[in-house]
């Protein structure tokens, strides 16, 4: 029996195995190896250049702008996407009925292509828009695709646009696994309203929030298409996320071993972030003794 | 223990590596020549116009010659052509020959080895002849003497003026030098605060190729023609260079620069100026049929400082060419050059190419041949276009163009449309940047 | 539960508020429809265009005056085979490994659970090149093979389904061995009839998420005939003059058909992420 499954074991999750290793493993050894290369994919012959590509790397203003970016897309989107998708669970929730008609509602935005959001964003926004001109109307003239900070702001509106309603869902089945009797056990003891959504709701619903909160820094990490699209990582590289530098560099510029160097710096900062994120959330849960 | 099952570990993926790279064998396409028929793969620009006319060249030359079959396909633009071609010699499926070439692309791919010097192929010199086009290839020669592009079409860029607005702005023709842009602006902003001289988002996009139709054009002009770099050298007229710089700087203090996405800044009046590309008529003829030469809009060549005297106006040569793919075959090859030598023949195909695309054939003969006065007398908005053919300057053919070009975005251009250096620092930065790059 | 006047005011507010926050939330879609329809003197012109016509959809399947088409019809198939079947060989590969991470006792499971995590949080943007280079290797460039087999596994499917199968109790599984089952069909007769709820949901993901790709298939695929929708329609930004009309048509075409699909599978979508998530 235990024979047995241990051959079962290996072959059922041999799709995995095999899938980890050519598209996985293998491509990991690959980067390692090109990172030291000067090859632009095409060439028949290349040179090993040592550790020249990540010198250059750790000098490069475009590099440089993708670590700091993503930190900023988080400063912009969490926040957003947090509060907008804790106000529609919470609204959606408090609904007697037509409940996911609503949740699915506010879903569809997530099944958006990035290029299709983009392309509706530039409409939008173009210097003859509707928009624009009723702003201009009133003294107000902002370049949006044009200006750092809005740039920054339009991005993230866009991301928190689509992930809101996804959220939610997260959230709203958190406020569905919370238990009545708490909510009246604390109504005998006098707590109300306000106080009922910071004392009991807000600690109950962390473990979903959590989630939420994790997905929400994964997403910072990977934005490409709306940047992409949009501003092309400027102005002056105020939205050059890392993928928008490793796709110009290995894409535009083809340069494959120096853009594997690149590839390779990102995926150590996204670690080391990632990780430290997910260590300060767990202390902060614990130490509000919310999980 | 571990150590064993990392090793093990590893034994897998380097089994795994050598099985990969066995069968790691080329794309089974269908195979270039088969039962006597040579099959070549012509990679056409994105624009429709030109998809048109090789689609139809390829159609007319497959009944004239059975034993070749040419397929059309389209590069695709995203993210731009070149780097589509890159990726296709990379993923080992280029095509045989491809059209929408420009001369510092050309010199990147010659630099990998990637073409085939058209001068060693059967046929090249009967080209150059029959379609007369001998000066106009002369400065397309490389370094290394070989000839790697066969220029299809050069235009020299021009910027269109609203001519309606001038108007209304007390004008009748187009202002020439730096000076007399900078008062039709102050009038313009004057009367329209919401109007601008110059308005489109790339102005602020560091993309390479965008540096052609603003940059170059006028820094051309402002130079009488230098070239910028040569060979690996930055040979850049620096004081032409700051006044270019200047200039722009100055338009942007009056607020006559718009660096903001923009629909159709020209077409919906926003713009008083654009640099335009005769392409752009086959789309008005679709999108803006009310837009007409010499009625409501009309052309220039770039504007000069004011010490140099507006006749000797030179700008940017947007021309571009066909090359062959080394990784073809040797019959592909040379299909793929028969098919050239016949399509340009026949002066009537370029006249197709023209009247079809609006843009100008690469030939010596342009004004004077016959088959072409038709289609210029009945479009009078190329004629500018062609007869300035001479007074265009052909882009730099350094293999780094990609990079150079990004560098006098980011380090000068971008940066003085958004105010954010002035000329002088600017351009000194991009000097240094760009001669580091060339090291 | 007596509906005072006051409590039912309060709720009519609420479900005004929803309303209005909804209908924010869709505007961008009814833009998109509504310029895709809209006359072309006035797309992107207004927030609600008042003239109509079809201009911009015969022109997308006509190639207007130039009358170049490009592949709309064959890159929507494109786009559906890819689709389908990218998503069907996740969910299928998905269910295998979460059963034997799940289910079955082995030597090593715990390694290569550790290491699905490990490569979940593996910012994959590192591997695009030499997967690429991979791909050309095994001579899947330019091919479905390229677009399909590499998107054929995922690690939230078999996370999630690893996640889902573990709270089924192991007495299922238990009865049907002895009743001489094989583990092939234990899965597929027990297991999966059991997370009906997740499927729905895991489908609809993958689905979505395959659909919508865009990185992947513009840099796999070289040839006009191989394109997808998505990669299509990102093209038509080009540099000799943009038609916004068409490509808020092409839009409608690549959004609609999801949004279609989503629809109809919404409530049991709902239903499975309330289960999924608890």
């Amino acid at each position: 029996m235990k024979e047995n499954n241990n051959r079962l074991g290996w072959l059922f999750a041999s799709p995995y195995l095999i899938y980890s290793i050519v598209f996985f493993l293998l491509p990991l050894i690959y980067s390692f190896y090109l990172a030291f290369t000067n090859w632009d994919l095409i060439a028949p012959t290349y040179d090993y250049v040592g550790f020249d590509n990540f010198a250059k790397a750790l000098k490069s203003p475009g590099v440089h702008a993708a670590f700091w970016v993503t930190y900023k897309f988080m400063v912009v989107f969490i926040p957003l996407v947090i509060v907008m998708s804790l106000v529609v669970a919470l609204l959606v929730h408090s609904l007697p009925r037509f409940k996911s008609v609503f949740l699915i509602g506010f879903f569809l935005p997530y099944l958006s292509s990035g290029v299709v959001s983009s392309l509706i964003v530039k409409g939008l926004l173009s210097y003859n828009s509707p928009v624009n001109t009723a702003l201009r109307s009133i003294g107000i003239n902002i370049d949006w695709l044009g200006t750092a900070w809005s740039a920054l702001l339009i991005v993230g509106l866009i991301m928190a646009w689509k992930f809101t309603g996804y959220y939610a869902l997260i959230l709203t089945s958190g406020l569905e696994s919370i238990d009545h009797e708490v909510y009246e056990a604390a109504a005998i003891d006098g707590v109300t309203g306000r106080q009922r959504f910071w004392k009991i709701t807000l600690p109950l619903l962390y473990p979903s929030i959590y989630t939420t909160l994790i997905l929400a820094f994964g997403v910072t990490f990977g934005i490409f298409t709306e940047v992409y699209q949009l501003t092309g990582g400027g102005p002056n590289y105020a939205t050059n996320t890392w993928q928008m530098e490793i796709y110009t560099q290995a894409f535009k510029n083809l340069q494959a071993g120096y853009a594997s160097a690149v590839a390779l710096l990102a995926a150590f900062a996204t670690f080391v972030s990632i990780f430290i994120i997910r260590k300060l959330l767990e202390k902060w849960g614990a130490r509000n003794g919310w999980n | 223990m571990k150590r064993k099952k990392i090793l093990g570990l590893m034994a897998l993926v380097l089994a795994f590596s050598t099985v990969l790279a066995g069968c790691g064998s080329k794309k089974e396409s269908a195979t270039p020549t088969q039962d006597g028929v040579t099959t070549i793969e012509f990679w056409a620009a994105s624009n429709p116009t030109q998809q048109a006319f090789w689609e139809k060249m390829a159609k007319d030359y497959e009944q004239v010659n059975p034993k070749v079959k040419v397929n059309v396909s389209v590069i695709k633009e995203s993210p731009s052509s070149e780097a589509s071609i890159q990726a296709a010699i990379a993923g080992g499926s280029a095509p045989t020959i491809s059209e929408n070439i420009n001369r510092g692309f050309a010199a990147q791919l010659a630099n990998s080895k990637a073409l085939v010097p058209l001068d060693t192929l059967d046929g090249f010199n009967d080209i150059v002849t029959s379609r007369n086009m001998k000066d106009t290839i002369e400065p397309w020669k490389f370094a290394d003497g070989h000839q790697y592009v066969l220029p299809i079409y050069s235009n020299a860029m021009l910027f269109g003026w609203r001519l309606d607005l001038l108007k209304d702005l007390g004008y009748t023709e187009p202002p020439k030098t730096y000076s007399e842009v900078l008062e039709v602006n102050k009038k313009l902003k004057a009367k329209y605060p919401d109007k601008y001289s110059w308005a489109k988002a790339d102005l602020a996009d560091p993309t390479a190729w965008k540096r052609w139709f603003d940059f170059f054009m006028l820094y051309d002009a402002a130079s009488g023609g230098n070239k910028f770099i040569e060979g690996d050298k930055f040979v850049g007229d620096d004081k032409a260079g700051v006044e270019t710089l200047k200039f722009v700087d100055d338009l942007r203090k009056d607020k006559g620069i718009l660096a903001q996405n923009v629909t159709d800044p020209f077409e919906t009046g926003t713009s008083l100026f654009i640099d335009l590309g005769p392409w752009t008529f086959t789309n008005w003829a679709e999108k803006y049929p009310e837009m007409k030469y010499n009625q409501n809009y009309t052309l220039s060549m770039p504007p000069v400082p004011d010490d140099v005297d507006p006749k000797d106006s030179k700008t940017f040569a947007d021309t571009k060419g066909l090359v062959i793919y080394a990784s073809a075959t040797k019959e592909q090859q040379k299909a793929a050059m028969d098919f050239v030598k016949w399509v340009y023949s026949d002066a009537k195909h370029d006249a197709e190419w023209f009247q079809q695309t609006m843009l100008p054939p690469a030939r010596d003969d342009l004004t004077t041949n016959e088959a072409f006065k038709e289609i210029l007398d009945k479009n009078p908005q190329l004629k500018p276009y062609a007869e300035n053919v001479p007074n265009a300057i052909p882009p730099m053919d350094n293999p780094k163009y990609n990079d150079l070009q990004t560098i006098i975005g980011q380090e000068a251009w971008n940066k003085v449309v958004r105010g954010e250096i002035d000329p002088v620092t600017g351009w000194a930065n991009m000097k240094k940047a760009i001669e580091g790059e060339l090291q | 539960m007596v509906g005072t006047k006051r409590s039912n005011n309060k709720l009519i507010i609420r479900y005004v508020i929803a309303g209005i926050l909804l209908l924010v939330m869709v505007y961008p879609y009814l833009y998109m429809v509504l310029n895709s329809f809209a006359d072309w003197s006035q797309v992107d012109k207004k927030l609600i265009p008042t003239d109509y016509s079809l201009k911009s959809y015969t022109w997308l399947f006509t190639g207007g005056d130039s009358g170049i088409t490009r592949p709309w019809i064959n890159a929507f198939l494109n786009s559906v085979i890819v689709s389908l079947l990218s998503t069907f060989l996740m969910m299928a590969f998905g269910v295998m490994v979460a059963y034997a991470l799940s289910k079955l006792k082995w030597r090593g499971r715990d390694t290569v659970n550790n290491f699905i995590m490990f490569h979940m949080f593996f910012p994959s943007i590192i591997l695009l090149i030499p997967s690429f280079l991979i791909v050309q290797k095994l001579g899947w460039y330019d091919s479905y093979w390229a677009l399909i087999i590499p998107k054929g596994v995922s690690l939230w499917a078999i996370f999630m389904y690893t996640n889902f199968f573990k709270a089924v109790p192991t007495v299922f599984i238990e009865a049907a061995r002895l009743d001489g089952a094989s583990d092939f069909k234990i899965l597929y007769k027990i297991m999966l009839p059991m997370s009906k709820s997740i499927t729905t949901v895991v489908f609809l993901f993958l689905l979505m998420e395959r659909w919508t790709e865009l990185l992947w298939d513009m840099i796999m695929v070289s040839s006009d005939n191989m394109l997808t929708l998505n990669v299509l329609l990102s093209q038509m930004f080009g540099p000799y003059g943009t038609y916004p009309g068409p490509l808020y048509a092409g839009s409608v075409l690549l959004t609609v058909p999801i949004i279609i699909i989503f629809i109809i599978f919404g409530k049991n979508f709902q239903k499975g992420m309330q289960v999924s998530l608890k």
